[in-house]
């Protein structure tokens, strides 16, 4: 999350935080109607123009949050249409997940160069000297830039010996490595579903909040309150993600009160994963595969799957460890019903595919966790608890970290078979992992255990966290040190399986 | 100075650990500014003070400055009154 858009996320956040209590509270969803003036008080906007529009994009935040799709301003509709839709206690997912608000999408240009007042128009102007296809000019004020010319290389950027020309960048398309991002009639930004792998850094990066993916939230409270089978699963970065006084054991304790039965970590599935994709690598590579791809990371596979179809099979058939987790607990209750809890959007997405449908049945991120408690008045720093967690190696608990899984894998099938050296290598963020995938198509990467992440960091700095990435590395080095397990071989939770 | 983070359900829900992670970047720049005081800056994360959970929800984050309750509190807000009771 880029935490430092506080007044974004707090708004943001706070639509989490009442959707949360109108759901535990069992008020009547028509209550949503009044909730922008509580986000939004008073009678002078504070963001845009107009408390008007203010208001009415928290009213589309709060349809996405309830799973609703977003209202097009051409036509009539009231914030609670469709709302019957919605009002169940099983995961609703209208497809797309991630959704331009576009009456909050403030149109930005495309990325452009531009000469800024920093201009002297001095003798020397290296920038008209450097561009390779005499696109800058001098003109009575300043650099002229000639738009139709401009390649967009940057020389006469990096030249100006007064810092005077500048990139300009939109930053939805600017971070969305797969160049999803399109403009509609109106310029504004427009998704191209085709081509999203909804890894969610553009809902992080746009400086309007324009961009917000659908919440699940209110239907799993619905559920929590009805079914006594319901189990939540936890990826490994949700350490330090809510606050410095909290524990891991006061987490898990926080979650039991939000109405789950139990609580068990990702890391534990994450073993899984491990001893699954040592063991596929060591037998397929290098005679039926020239490369493995690590399969954890859903925005990564499904780049891979959209980009690079003919390398799709070299992605490692082993489930994640989301999916482990849920079939261990489907194992130990079969009337399971599995919440993984995460900082990634892209999961909501593998949620729903035919062979994961079965064992997750919901999908929320840490923030939409955090809403929950403060929804339901939950101090996680007053739970007393002496318990401890000892679900996961640290191998594990390291999948959250950029590196993490290639290190896990790598460790794990040189154990299994010490002759083998293997050779490994990671992106963390869609640009890299795009490179990365081109490299190893053209055969320069065989041999190797590719591990793909969206995420720059990691699973970290996924776009559900709450606590900035440099707090969260840390209390990981910490919980993963307090594992009593080295490695995936010596889980006793996994080898009573 | 002491400077306590409210770090409570409400307030980190809304932002209290950005505010932490700024006012503690502080001690960095200060310790380079001979303007100010180095020495003094004490910053405390503690529990719920309770103050959203009377009449007013809209009160997080809250940071307490010395005797001084700040609600709402934005990180500039805090960092000014840090800087400015910091000032030589």
């Amino acid at each position: 999350m880029k935490e430092i858009y506080v007044d974004l996320i707090n708004i943001r956040r706070k639509v989490f935080a009442e959707i949360a209590r109108i759901a535990y509270n069992d008020m009547d969803l028509s209550e949503i109607e009044r909730i922008p003036y509580y986000i939004i008080p008073g009678e002078v906007a504070k963001y845009r123009e107009n408390i008007f529009r203010e208001r009415a994009i928290v009213e589309e935040r709060l349809r996405l949050t309830l799973g609703l799709n977003v209202r097009s301003l051409k036509e009539f509709t009231k914030v609670t249409d469709g709302i019957d839709s919605i009002d169940v206690d099983k995961m609703v997912l209208d497809l797309p997940l991630v959704n331009v608000i576009k009456f909050a999408c403030e149109a930005c240009p495309d990325r452009a160069v531009i000469v800024t007042d920093n201009c002297r128009k001095c003798l020397a102007h290296p920038c008209t000297n450097v561009c390779p296809v005499n696109a800058v000019s001098i003109g009575k004020n300043r650099a002229l830039i000639d738009k139709e010319k401009c390649i967009r290389c940057g020389k006469c950027k990096e030249n100006c010996p007064y810092n005077a020309i500048i990139e300009y960048h939109r930053p939805c398309s600017q971070v969305c490595g797969v160049n999803a991002i399109e403009s509609d009639e109106l310029g504004r930004a427009k998704i191209n579903d085709k081509k999203c792998v909804s890894c969610g850094r553009c809902i992080t990066q746009c400086p309007f909040g324009a961009i917000a993916d659908k919440s699940q939230i209110y239907q799993l409270i619905k559920a929590l309150k009805t079914n006594d089978h319901m189990y939540a699963i936890i990826a490994p970065s949700f350490v330090g993600q809510f606050g410095l006084l909290v524990s891991p054991s006061q987490i898990f304790e926080g979650i039991k009160l939000l109405g789950f039965k139990d609580v068990v970590e990702v890391g534990l599935g994450a073993d899984i994963t491990t001893l699954n994709e040592a063991k596929e690598f060591l037998e397929k590579v290098p005679n039926e595969y020239p490369y493995m791809g690590t399969s954890c990371c859903n925005s990564w596979t499904l780049m891979v799957e959209k980009m690079f179809p003919d390398q799709y099979k070299y992605i490692s058939d082993s489930a994640s460890p989301m999916v482990e987790t849920a079939k261990y607990i489907k194992r130990i209750d079969p009337e399971a019903i599995v919440t993984f809890i995460g900082p990634c959007i892209s999961k909501k997405l593998e949620a729903l595919r035919e062979e994961v449908k079965d064992y997750v049945h919901f999908v929320i991120t840490f923030e939409e966790l955090m809403g929950m408690f403060v929804g339901k008045g939950i101090e996680l720093s007053e739970i007393e608890v002496d318990k401890e967690i000892q679900d996961a190696s640290i191998l594990g608990r390291g999948f959250a970290a950029a590196g993490g899984v290639a290190e896990a894998v790598k460790k794990t099938a040189q154990m299994l078979d010490p002759s083998r050296e293997i050779l490994i290598e990671s992106a963390s963020n869609l640009h890299d992992c795009v490179k990365l995938m081109r490299i190893a198509k053209a055969g320069k990467k065989n041999g190797y255990l590719l591990e793909g992440m969206a995420c720059p960091g990691g699973c970290i700095a996924g776009p559900g966290t709450l606590a900035s990435i440099d707090r969260v590395r840390k209390a990981l080095a910490q919980f993963m040190n307090q594992s009593k397990y080295n490695t995936p071989l010596e889980n006793n939770n996994i080898c009573k399986l | 100075m002491k400077v306590k983070v409210c770090m409570g359900s409400n307030c980190t829900l809304l932002g209290a650990m950005n505010i932490l992670d700024q006012v503690e970047d502080l001690k960095d720049l200060i310790s380079e500014n001979e303007d100010y005081r180095d020495d003094e800056l004490d910053i405390d994360v503690v529990k719920c003070l309770g103050y959203c959970k009377g009449e007013s929800r809209n009160v997080s984050p809250v940071v307490v400055v010395d005797d001084e309750v700040i609600c709402n509190a934005t990180s500039q807000i805090v960092m000014e009154k840090i800087m400015k009771k910091l000032r030589k």
